[in-house]
């Protein structure tokens, strides 16, 4: 899951949201930097990686698409297990995809607790015109529940660098506060699996003040 | 004087207390009157007994089975001879279990010599097909030896830290040997906490870089899978088994399901997405026929890189998740992959957990999750199906394709099957050739006609004309020149001239 030795991140990331709110136009243009486009080389959208590098540290993005087909709904669970961050896309012009969002936020934070970093984004701004979903109910929403809002177009190019860089800064965070509350030591290696087990048996005197992880 | 007498109430004496060995120690009811120390090695004597008849018993089945086995080709119904001969009744449950065990994996392996992969993978299933019956000999295969001198080489070119890594993963399979009672999910832990202390070691003792350290633990996991696979793929303690069976037969009973109830995005028609679809299937069956996780995961990746394929042909565009998982599901369906639940656990189980999480072989198997999670629950909503139109078609009662007049159906088949337009080009094929022999055979049978009416005609001819033209014979002259008037005239016949000499 996260981090090995402060050194390296890597976060698995999912992409939520209805068919058609443009899930994979915003993911292609956030690693390819391009929007319906003939030429892109990729065979496919739905697993990207993206290597990065935030004040001096590596983090490793692996970005999950899912299918966003309401008869595959039932499927999220297995997707968005053991994942660091939830994407969630909607319609700025389709009040249904929020909707649909809201769900999927009430089903994470009941899955997954908090652990989870949430965003809420309203794509295709670009239509602003047709906007059926107003910008204070949606951002108000998101900090009723703990997420981020951002705003996006993938047509133009606008936003996506915002949102996934503090995505990627959140994850940090909220990794570092695991790793502390968890003991610092030859044990922050371990993936999640193990993790939990050692959290029991590791004495919290362990850490060593001020550690190579627990600066933030 | 009080202690005595509160002894006496519950009629308990010191001596009763006392272990019945007489090392002096206090004994326990609970270990029939014998101390802890006793009554375990007394344990250890009994139990190691039970496990050598046991296994005696097991052995001497074995073997009868085989030899059943060899003198008739139907093994599974004869009855061991011995089982009248239990030795005692108190042994009666456990040998009872152990029948079980031995009929449940002669079900396995009589499955495995039918089950697709055996087609598939012909390399490595013959030379499991030879030995006619589940023994042991098979655990020491050529592939298991292949695995080991990879590993063996691999290690060498790590120096110091190789040695203690082979040391530990042959300690680690000697004692996963002893642990073959144990459920999967304990086996599954202990494996998991090796690749754990395994990668930590390195990780710090030998402050190996983490892609280093990667590709170490992807020899380790392949060493050590290879050599467990037989014992932990399916085994006998879990329902895998029966799991395979039942999304076997879900999977058969979807037989029914079309490209377009599930909107898959690929159009077969195209011949390159046809290949690619057949490659996707044949990838996803051959996956049972790995040992390491590892592997099957390569498989299924290179099972989805298919699937893209299919799909960009299709659309030009790359594949989204929600082309993607349809189409994966399509596949399932078609495929039927043998041992798909066991295949899972085993690569839930023992993959080593850093490649299942985050990884890109990790996504393509959450997918193939899905997509069983889906086929499993499917039904007529998320086909977009009335209820009464899917209960029709899982009873086999109606079949999608056939509500239609015969000749629609024909037609619309061939579109999303090449299989049924094969079919149906071969129907026309063999119609017309039927058409052409036809005609041959009434050509045939006019001439005949024609052949007697003019055999008829030559004789009626030939008839007439002798009646014409009766046949007058003139008497004949005496001498063969007779005839001739102007014999006369004719010089005399030449004379032979003698010379003098």
């Amino acid at each position: 899951m996260a981090a090995a030795g402060g050194k390296t991140y890597s976060f698995k990331v999912v992409l939520l949201g209805e068919g058609c709110v443009g899930k994979t136009s915003l993911v292609l243009r956030y690693c390819e930097n391009k929007f319906n486009d003939k030429h892109i080389t990729t065979l496919q959208a739905s697993f990207l990686t993206k290597k990065l590098n935030i004040t001096g540290k590596r983090v490793n993005l692996a970005i999950w698409d899912t299918a966003g087909q309401e008869r595959f709904h039932a499927l999220g669970p297995i997707y968005y297990r053991d994942s660091n961050g939830a994407i969630l896309v909607y319609d700025v012009t389709d009040e249904d995809s929020f909707q649909k969002v809201k769900n999927w936020v009430k089903e994470l934070r009941k899955m997954l607790g908090n652990e989870i970093c949430l965003c809420i984004v309203g794509n295709k701004i670009d239509l602003d015109k047709e906007r059926h979903v107003s910008v204070e109910e949606a951002e108000g929403y998101a900090e009723s529940v703990g997420a981020k809002h951002y705003h996006t177009s993938a047509k133009l190019n606008k936003g996506i660098e915002e949102l996934f860089l503090d995505l990627c800064k959140r994850m940090m965070e909220t990794a570092q506060v695991e790793e502390r509350s968890r003991g610092n030591g030859a044990s922050n290696t371990s993936t999640g699996r193990r993790g939990v087990q050692i959290v029991d048996d590791e004495p919290q005197t362990a850490i060593p003040a001020g550690g190579c992880c627990t600066s933030a | 004087m009080s202690q005595r007498s509160e002894r006496r109430g519950i009629h308990v004496d010191q001596s009763e207390l006392l272990c019945k060995k007489g090392c002096g120690y206090y004994g326990n009811a609970a270990w029939q009157g014998l101390c802890s120390k006793c009554w375990r090695e007394e344990y250890q004597r009994a139990r190691q007994r039970q496990i050598q008849e046991d296994w005696a018993l097991a052995e001497k089945l074995q073997r009868e089975e085989e030899a059943a086995y060899v003198s008739s080709h139907s093994s599974s119904q004869t009855q061991p001879p011995q089982s009248h001969s239990q030795p005692s009744l108190a042994t009666f449950s456990k040998f009872e279990e152990k029948k079980t065990n031995e009929k449940t994996r002669k079900v396995t392996t009589v499955k495995k010599f039918f089950s697709p992969s055996s087609r598939t993978a012909p390399k490595k299933e013959s030379h499991e097909g030879k030995t006619p019956s589940p023994s042991i000999t098979r655990q020491s295969s050529i592939e298991t030896d292949r695995a080991s001198q990879d590993f063996l080489e691999f290690l060498k070119t790590l120096q110091k830290p190789g040695r203690e890594i082979q040391k530990q993963s042959r300690a680690f399979i000697d004692s996963m040997g002893n642990k073959k009672d144990l459920g999967a999910e304990e086996l599954s832990e202990c494996v998991q906490d090796f690749y754990q202390g395994m990668s930590d070691r390195l990780l710090n003792h030998y402050k190996g870089s983490s892609e280093k350290v990667d590709r170490v633990m992807d020899q380790v996991e392949k060493y050590i899978m290879t050599r467990l696979y037989k014992s932990v793929f399916c085994p006998e303690t879990s329902d895998d088994e029966k799991k395979d069976l039942a999304t076997q037969r879900r999977i058969r009973a979807l037989h029914w399901v079309t490209i377009q109830m599930l909107c898959v995005p690929v159009d077969e028609e195209i011949p390159e997405v046809s290949d690619s679809v057949v490659k996707a299937i044949t990838d996803v069956i051959e996956m049972d026929s790995k040992r390491v996780p590892r592997d099957k995961l390569a498989f299924i990746t290179s099972c989805s890189k298919h699937i893209f394929n299919a799909i960009r042909v299709t659309k030009n565009e790359p594949a989204s998740a929600d082309d993607f998982l349809p189409t994966l599901i399509y596949i399932v369906l078609k495929a039927n992959p043998p041992r798909l639940q066991s295949n899972i656990q085993y690569i839930t189980r023992f993959c080593n957990p850093s490649r299942l999480m985050t990884g890109e072989d990790g996504y393509y198997f959450t997918n193939l999750c899905c997509a069983v999670a889906f086929i499993e629950k499917l039904d007529a909503h998320s086909l977009n199906l009335s209820p009464e139109d899917f209960e029709r078609y899982m009873s086999g009662q109606a079949s999608p394709q056939r509500q239609d007049d015969p000749a629609a159906w024909l037609q619309s088949g061939s579109r999303f099957n090449p299989a049924l337009s094969q079919i149906h080009q071969n129907l026309s094929v063999l119609s017309n050739l039927e058409k052409r022999q036809q005609q041959v055979i009434e050509g045939a049978q006019s001439l005949q006609t024609e052949l007697a009416e003019w055999q008829d005609s030559v004789a009626h001819e030939v008839q007439e004309i002798m009646e014409r033209y009766p046949l007058e014979i003139k008497s004949r002259a005496s001498a063969i020149d007779a005839e001739n008037v102007e014999n006369d005239r004719l010089p005399p016949p030449l004379q032979p001239q003698v010379f003098a000499g």
